[in-house]
């Protein structure tokens, strides 16, 4: 079972008791949430704020793509997955990822969380711009997005 | 043949109305729009070396929401998303 969405925080809010909603079932035991926020230091420089972009036709694709691998790699029965990203500007401390996972056991709720979240860092089309204390503002370097049907 | 080229991340900086637009002969290439886009770079901003190298990293993304080559040939009128390098969320 998945959800996904990128959230235009222009016009709402990514809500952890949403994904609680979501993934709450008698038949998991564990249920991992994983919050990603916006730290103040990069490379040496205090960030007041992150601008993400994304092109969200690709997110939700990427986001599918992931869950399907992840289900295929591990096996496990009834799972749990709730996954959204935001796009817009949001300001130190607060949240630009939630990623939930319910699984049987613990183990597999860790398992299935970790591999989310690396293999989005490596190739979903999101992109950040960060904001500084001194007024300056940069988009973040990256990496080339790697075509999965390359891979295959 | 018209084409909107949708712009994504750094790219934003070319132009500050979130795309640009290109007149392509029918069946150019991915790789033509990507010099038509060199061309641009030169013209606008001096040839500004950092929007090259973003223009040369990036990958493609057809209307349909699939990564394409430089060899896709491109036979109407559409919007291509440009996908610079990424940060991943």
């Amino acid at each position: 079972m998945l959800h996904t969405k990128v959230i235009d925080v222009s016009k709402e809010k990514i809500d952890l008791a949403k994904a609680q909603k979501f993934i709450t079932s008698s038949k998991c035991g564990a249920s991992i949430y994983f919050v990603g926020t916006v730290r103040d230091q990069n490379d040496n420089k205090k960030v007041t704020g992150i601008t993400y972009d994304s092109h969200d036709a690709l997110v939700i694709k990427s986001f599918e793509e992931i869950y399907k691998e992840a289900e295929t790699k591990f096996k496990f029965k009834n799972i749990a997955v709730f996954i959204e990203h935001i796009k817009g500007y949001v300001a130190l401390g607060d949240t630009s990822i939630i990623i939930a996972v319910a699984c049987k056991h613990r183990a597999q709720a860790y398992e299935f969380s970790r591999y989310i979240i690396e293999e989005i860092k490596k190739r979903t089309p999101i992109w950040k711009k960060e904001h500084y204390e001194d007024g300056d503002s940069k988009w973040l370097k990256g990496n080339p997005l790697i075509d999965q049907n390359q891979l295959k | 043949m018209k084409i909107k080229l949708e712009l994504y991340g750094a790219s934003r900086e070319f132009s500050d109305k979130g795309h640009l637009e290109f007149n392509l002969k029918v069946q150019s290439s991915i790789s033509d729009l990507r010099n038509e886009i060199l061309v641009f770079i030169d013209k606008n901003f001096k040839g500004n070396v950092n929007f090259k190298k973003l223009v040369e990293s990036s990958k493609f993304c057809s209307e349909e929401n699939n990564i394409v080559n430089d060899s896709y040939k491109i036979t109407r009128d559409q919007k291509i998303g440009i996908i610079p390098p990424i940060g991943g969320g």
